[in-house]
């Protein structure tokens, strides 16, 4: 890697999240306006390029080709690179990473990565069509596999194997939905959750419940990214890109294997803190991909934050949050804040990013944060991507 | 659509799921209408933008001998000739060697559960009105293969790990064929037609 160039992310912004009453079109223009206050040095023809996570803008808005659309909306004009990335849950980190890969091959110099996700329908049937088609459609999906039931086995199995138990799955979600109320942006930025009204919450896929499980979720959020020699034009705080991970283990669920051990997510976090020079316990905070309670706890384990099968008393003893070893998710997680598919890696960056530069309320800012991973698992857990930030200036 | 429900499991009630009521599927404009066509092919034109299951016919996919045995009662997949490798879902190339020599083989047709949940909100189009319904990974008899699908024949709250259960075809309202895992301690559904 010593050849690349440097990357660093210079800033960043959200949509507030939610169910918005506004297109896929309007999202764009409120995170691109957003970006533009968040950094004040930018200006549009600096961009040369526009890379949008965007999961299913063609089942979710009818509408693809989606680049030259969000670049007009945004005033940009790029040069080098316009693209999408689709990979589903994971639609907003691939932008990051390909607009890392392309200003550390010397391609681009300045990038926006944005990514957007307008889900909320009128038909919500509509929006799960089109949410169980992330899965192999015709052998699963078929069968009306959507991601509730997978990863409620998932937490059925983890329960059996380890001894988890409703508590420490209510546990994590009301760590992350605490977190998100000190975030504006958040889907439940108003609401409270205690665990016993966590506990109380319907079962949706048994053993999950409704508050278990991340939301179907309107928000876009978008990050500059710059190569090193033009850092300091733009932020004093740059959270510099140091290493990446990322791993595909299989599609169909009849190979999925374990459901509790995630290889691909250590495999990929060690590659992600390998590359980075770093270890788990280097780490301040992590933005993990919590679409449900119970991938948190597993997170915690593949990443080596515990031993595995631990994950759920790590949650329950606070070990995950604000005074604890690593600070798992203090935007306020997916659970928290909702999971606009293409926008929450944007998002759960642009949170490193304000950490770094200090910019949270007090409530969730993590003191002296130096190192930071980002996390995102997509489909069934078949894919994770990770990417490792530290702090500068 | 035809809104995918199965002959075999007709649905007898219908109630909203999700956050909101969920309305009427509208049917976007059908794309192009079927060549057509002897009288005997004919069947209801599914917009396959919103249709789940496979197109099965052999102008459509060249594993359409796996619905063709589903459809006389025998579940196949294939299986590499070169290094024996079962491969499933049913392929054209063996992603381990990368030859396509495959065969087609029959599968045991009972297994026992290896873990299960059930939709009970949140269900895609044409599916509403099998909620409840459960879906479970099934680790097949004497093969290597672990199989995700509709567990029917007992409610969630009845079924356990290791519960045996086993293949059942069904058949779909436009004439296609899918399969399901049945509880084996319950009465078998309608044969396949």
């Amino acid at each position: 890697m010593s050849a690349q160039r440097r990357v660093a992310v210079v800033g960043g912004a959200t949509t507030k999240f939610g169910v918005r009453s506004c297109t896929w079109s309007e999202l764009v223009q409120e995170a691109g306006r957003a970006l533009f206050a968040a950094v004040p040095a930018l200006r549009a023809e600096e961009v040369d390029s526009l890379f949008v996570g965007a999961a299913q803008p063609e089942r979710f808005a009818f509408q693809s080709h989606v680049a030259p659309l969000a670049a007009e909306l945004l005033g940009v004009t790029p040069t080098r690179v316009l693209q999408r990335t689709e990979l589903a849950c994971a639609s907003g980190q691939s932008a990051i990473r390909s607009a890392y890969a392309a200003i550390a091959c010397g391609l681009s110099d300045v990038a926006v990565a944005l990514g957007v996700e307008k889900m909320n329908l009128p038909s919500m049937a509509e929006a799960y069509t089109s949410m169980a088609c992330v899965m192999d459609r015709a052998w699963d999906g078929s069968h009306g596999a959507t991601a509730p039931p997978f990863f409620a086995m998932v937490a059925q199995r983890h329960m059996l194997e380890h001894g988890t138990t409703e508590e420490q799955l209510a546990a994590v979600s009301e760590k992350n939905h605490r977190f998100a109320n000190s975030n504006p942006d958040a889907q439940f930025y108003d609401k409270v959750f205690s665990r016993e009204k966590l506990l109380r919450l319907p079962i949706i896929a048994p053993p999950l419940r409704l508050g278990d499980s991340s939301s179907m979720t309107d928000g876009a959020a978008a990050v500059l990214l710059v190569a090193e020699e033009f850092v300091q034009r733009y932020s004093g705080t740059p959270a510099w890109i140091r290493g990446s991970g990322q791993h595909s283990s299989w599609h169909n669920l009849a190979n999925s294997g374990s459901l509790t051990d995630w290889p691909g997510l250590r495999i990929a976090g060690k590659e992600a803190l390998r590359s980075a020079g770093i270890t788990a316990h280097d780490l301040d905070l992590a933005e993990v991909h919590d679409c449900f309670s119970i991938s948190e706890i597993i997170e915690y384990e593949a990443l080596g934050f515990c031993p595995p099968g631990q994950g759920g008393a790590y949650a329950l003893d606070g070990r995950s949050s604000l005074g604890g070893e690593v600070v798992v998710n203090p935007r306020g997680g997916l659970l928290g804040c909702g999971h606009p598919l293409g926008a929450t890696g944007i998002a759960q960056t642009v949170e490193v990013y304000r950490q770094f530069a200090q910019q949270v309320p007090r409530a969730r800012q993590v003191p002296d944060a130096n190192w930071a991973l980002v996390h995102n698992l997509s489909g069934s857990a078949n894919v994770h991507s990770l990417l490792v930030y530290e702090r500068g200036g | 659509m035809t809104d995918g429900s199965l002959l075999a499991e007709a649905p007898n009630k219908s109630r909203p799921v999700g956050r909101r009521p969920a309305p009427e599927p509208v049917a976007p404009p059908t794309a192009e209408p079927e060549k057509a066509s002897r009288p005997s092919e004919r069947r209801p034109v599914v917009p396959t933008v919103l249709d789940f299951f496979p197109l099965q016919e052999a102008r459509s996919t060249e594993v359409h001998s796996f619905f063709d045995n589903l459809k006389v009662g025998r579940f196949t997949t294939t299986r590499c000739r070169k290094d024996g490798q079962l491969l499933w879902p049913p392929r054209t190339m063996c992603p381990n060697c990368h030859d396509a020599e495959l065969e087609w083989v029959d599968l045991p047709m009972r297994g026992r559960i290896y873990a299960f949940s059930a939709v009970l909100a949140g269900a895609p189009l044409g599916m509403e009105s099998d909620v409840p319904f459960n879906v479970g990974l099934v680790d097949l008899d004497g093969v290597p293969l672990r199989l995700f699908g509709r567990i029917q024949g007992a409610p969630w709250t009845s079924l356990r790990i290791g519960q045996p259960v086993r293949v059942v075809p069904v058949p779909l309202e436009d004439g296609r064929v899918f399969y399901r895992f049945q509880v084996e301690d319950a009465p078998s559904p309608l044969p396949p037609g």
